[in-house]
C-alpha cells in the first residue's frame, strides 16, 4: 500500500458522489430552500415591495376555505387514482398470471401505456373525451347521456382520474404480476385441496401476501397522483369547472404563475414538501422492516 | 378406509407432451403404494391426477369405487404433503392446520380439539403459535404432516415430501411417516426419485420410466425379481452391473475366456446365440481364489465406505466398468487384482433387445 496515491481516502469519496451531489444542491435543495424562504415573504406583482412576514402565508393559507376545498379534491383524486389504478392493475395482473400462450406480448402491451407521457396521455383522453368532438360522449349521446365535463364537475373529476390512473396501471401491473408470480403454486393448490373456493384462495392465500405489494403501490401511487398530475390536470380541465379539480399541485401553479401570488404559492410548495417527505419516510419505513409473515 | 384405482390413465400436457401412457394400478385399503422413477418419469403427474390438480386426458379415476375424473381437489377427500410444504405463511402453524376443517364448516371447538391432538402426536404443540418462517426444515415437514392428518383424509398424497431435508433428518422423518400411515391405516400413494427412500416405505412399489409402469409389486420381490434391465438397474445401491453376453442354451458367454453354465430350466430353449445382457450386484460376486474364479479384476478405483469397500475395474477385454463390494475389513489397492466368482443363482438375464426378463 502507497500513501502517497493520486487522491487520499478522504477526498476521493466525495469526489465521486460530487455529480450526484451537485444535482441535488442545484435541481433540488437550492430550490426547497428558496421556496422556504418565499414563504415567508410577501411580494406584491410587480416585484417592487417585498416584505418579511414570518408565517402571515401560513395562517392565510389555512383559513383560506379555497385552500380546504383544493385539499378536499387533492384526497378525493388521489384516492381515486389510486384504487382505480390499483384494482384494474391486480384484475390485469391475475388474468396475465394464468395466460400461458403468447404471455410476452401480452405484458408488452400492458407496459406500453408507461411509457406515454402524462401531457401525451391526458391529451389522448382529451381528444376522446371533448364533448364537441370526442368519440366517447358521442356514444354516450347514442344512449341519451349528455356528457361535459367542462360544466359537470363529477365528470371533470372522472375525467383526470382516467387519464391518470391509466398510466399508472402499467407500472402496478408489473408489480402485482411480479408478486403474483412469486406466489408459489402448490400454495394455491394446498387451499384448493384444503376445500377454499377460488374467492376465498384469493382474498384468504394470494391477498395477504401480496400486501407488501399493494402497500408499496399504495404510496407509490398517492405521490403519483399528489405530485405528477400537474399535466394530465393542465390539458384536460385546467382545474375546472369552478375549483373542482384543482389539486394542491395544481392550485401552485396557478396562485403562483396565474395569480402572481408568489408567497402564497410558496407556502403552499413547503406545505406539499412535508407531506412529500412524510409519504417517503412511511414507504422506507415500511420496506426496511421487512414483511413478517 | 379406501381404495383407489386407476384405470388405462393418460395424460397429454397442453403442450402435446404425453407425459402418461395407459396407466393402471389398483390401490388397496390401507396400503402405501410409493411410485419410484428417474425425475421427469412422470410421478408428479400421476399423484396430482389422483389429487385433481391436473386434469385427466383419459381414463377413469375411482376412489372408493365412485368415478372422480371431475370432482374438484376438495370434493376428493384426500390430502397432499407437498415437496415445499407449502404452508401458508402468513398464518400460524395453528391456523395452517385448522384452515382445511374450517373450510368444511366443523365447529371451532371441534377444531380446536382436532388440530391439539394431531399437534401432540407430531410433538409440534409448542410451536402452534408460530409463523413457518419461524421453524426449521424438520419441523416444517411435520406441520404438513399435521395438516394432512388432522381432516382424516381417504388418501395420503406425498410428493418427494423429504427432498427438501438433510440425509439426516430425512431417514428420521422416513421412519415416521411410515410410523404414522401404518398407525392410521390411511391408504396413501407416496411419490419419489429416491430408490432407498421407496424401498423402505412401500408395501408395493411401481418402478415408472417416462410414462410407463415398468414393474409393480412388493420391494422384495423387485429386487430379487426385477422385471426389466430398467427395473434391476434402478433398485439397489450400488447399481447392478450389466454385461453384454451371448445365450446357447444355457450357457453364457461373457467373453472367450469367461463361460458361465446356468442351471435355469426357465431360459428359453433353444437360444442360439442370442444376445443378451447378463445383471449382476456387485454384493454378488465373492472374492475367491483363482482356481476357482471366473475372472479376475484389475482393480482401477476403490471406495471405502466402512461397513464395505467398492471397487471398480475393467471386466476383462471389454470397456465395461464394473462394481464389486467386498468387505471392509480388508484392504486394497490400487493395480490390486482380485479374482471373482459370479454366484450363479444371483444372474439376471435380459433380453438385449426388449430389455425384458429371460429365465426365473
Ligand atoms: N405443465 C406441464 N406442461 C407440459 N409438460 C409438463 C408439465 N408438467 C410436467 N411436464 C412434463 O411431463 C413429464 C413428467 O413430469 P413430472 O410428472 O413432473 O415428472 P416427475 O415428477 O416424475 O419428475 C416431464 O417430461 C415434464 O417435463
Ligand atoms: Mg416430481
Amino acid at each position: 500500500m502507497h500513501d502517497n496515491a493520486v487522491f487520499s481516502h478522504k477526498v476521493l469519496p466525495y469526489f465521486l458522489i460530487a455529480p450526484q451531489l451537485i444535482i441535488t444542491l442545484v435541481f433540488f435543495i437550492w430550490p426547497a430552500g428558496q421556496a422556504l424562504y418565499q414563504s415567508f415573504l410577501i411580494e406584491d406583482a410587480f416585484g417592487f415591495s417585498v416584505e418579511f412576514v414570518w408565517f402571515e402565508n401560513f395562517i392565510y393559507l389555512l383559513e383560506d376555505p379555497e385552500y380546504w376545498n383544493s385539499v378536499r379534491v387533492t384526497f378525493v383524486f388521489s384516492a381515486l387514482v389510486a384504487l382505480v389504478g390499483m384494482i384494474l392493475a391486480l384484475l390485469l395482473a391475475a388474468m396475465a398470471d394464468r395466460v400461458v400462450k403468447g404471455a410476452g406480448a401480452y405484458k408488452t402491451l400492458l407496459i406500453w401505456p408507461y411509457a406515454v407521457a402524462p401531457v401525451v396521455a391526458a391529451v389522448l383522453w382529451w381528444l376522446m373525451f371533448n364533448p364537441s368532438m370526442g368519440v366517447l360522449p358521442f356514444w354516450m349521446d347514442l344512449f341519451g347521456y349528455d356528457w361535459n365535463h367542462y360544466v359537470n364537475s363529477g365528470e371533470a373529476m372522472t375525467v383526470v382520474v382516467i387519464a391518470s390512473a391509466w398510466k399508472q396501471i402499467s407500472y402496478n401491473f408489473l408489480f402485482f404480476l411480479a408478486g403474483l408470480q412469486a406466489i408459489p403454486r402448490s400454495l394455491i393448490e394446498a387451499a384448493a385441496i384444503d376445500g377454499a373456493s377460488p374467492f376465498k384462495r384469493f382474498w384468504q392465500i394470494v391477498f395477504p401476501l401480496l400486501s407488501p405489494t399493494a402497500f408499496f403501490l399504495l404510496v407509490v401511487n398517492i405521490v403519483y397522483a399528489f405530485f405528477e398530475t400537474f399535466g394530465v390536470i393542465h390539458a384536460t380541465t385546467l382545474g375546472g369547472p369552478g375549483s373542482s379539480t384543482k389539486t394542491l399541485v395544481y392550485k401552485v401553479y396557478e396562485d403562483g404563475f396565474v395569480g402572481l401570488d408568489l408567497g402564497g404559492s410558496a407556502a403552499q410548495s413547503v406545505i406539499l414538501m412535508i407531506i412529500v417527505i412524510t409519504l417517503t419516510v412511511v414507504q422506507f419505513r415500511y420496506v426496511e422492516k421487512k414483511v413478517q409473515y | 378406509m379406501a381404495t383407489v384405482s386407476l384405470k388405462n390413465i393418460n395424460k397429454t400436457y397442453a403442450n402435446g407432451h404425453q407425459a402418461i401412457e395407459n396407466l393402471n394400478l389398483d390401490i388397496t385399503d390401507g396400503e402405501m403404494l410409493v411410485l419410484v422413477g428417474p425425475s421427469g418419469c412422470g410421478k408428479s403427474t400421476s399423484l396430482r391426477m389422483v389429487a385433481g390438480l391436473e386434469t385427466i386426458s383419459g381414463g377413469d379415476l375411482y376412489i372408493d369405487d365412485v368415478r372422480v375424473n371431475n370432482l374438484e381437489p376438495s370434493e376428493r377427500d384426500i390430502a397432499m404433503v407437498f415437496q415445499n410444504y407449502a404452508l401458508y405463511p402468513h398464518m400460524s402453524v395453528y391456523q395452517n392446520m385448522a384452515y382445511g376443517l374450517k373450510n368444511r364448516k366443523v365447529p371451532k371447538d371441534e377444531i380446536q380439539k382436532k388440530v391439539e391432538k394431531a399437534a401432540e402426536i407430531l410433538e409440534i404443540t409448542n410451536l402452534l403459535h408460530n409463523k413457518p418462517g419461524q421453524l426449521s426444515g424438520g419441523q416444517r415437514q411435520r406441520v404438513a404432516m399435521g395438516r394432512a392428518i388432522v381432516r382424516n383424509p381417504k388418501v395420503f398424497l406425498f410428493d418427494e415430501p423429504l427432498s427438501n431435508l438433510d440425509a439426516k433428518l430425512r431417514v428420521q422423518m422416513r421412519i415416521e411417516i411410515k410410523r404414522l400411515q401404518q398407525e392410521f391405516a390411511t391408504t396413501a400413494i407416496y411419490v419419489t426419485h429416491d430408490q432407498v427412500e421407496a424401498m423402505t416405505l412401500a408395501d408395493r412399489l411401481v418402478v415408472m420410466n417416462e410414462g410407463n409402469v415398468e414393474q409393480v409389486g412388493p420391494p422384495i420381490e423387485l429386487y430379487e425379481k426385477p422385471a426389466t434391465q430398467f427395473v434391476a438397474g434402478f433398485l439397489g445401491s450400488p447399481a447392478m452391473n450389466f454385461l453384454d453376453a451371448s445365450l446357447n442354451g444355457n450357457r453364457l458367454t461373457l467373453s472367450p475366456d469367461v463361460v458361465l453354465d446356468l442351471n435355469d430350466p426357465n431360459l428359453p430353449t433353444g437360444a442360439h446365440d442370442l444376445e443378451v445382457v447378463l445383471g449382476i450386484r456387485p454384493e454378488h460376486m465373492e472374492a475367491c481364489d483363482e482356481a476357482g474364479a471366473d475372472f479376475t479384476l484389475s482393480v482401477d478405483m476403490i471406495e471405502p465406505l466402512g461397513a464395505d469397500t467398492l471397487l471398480y475395474g475393467y471386466f476383462p477385454g471389454t470397456d465395461t466398468l464394473i462394481t464389486s463390494e467386498q468387505p471392509g475389513k480388508q484392504q486394497f489397492k490400487r493395480g490390486h487384482r482380485l479374482a471373482l466368482r459370479i454366484d450363479r443363482e444371483r444372474c439376471h438375464l435380459f433380453d438385449k433387445a426388449t430389455g425384458k426378463r429371460l429365465g426365473s
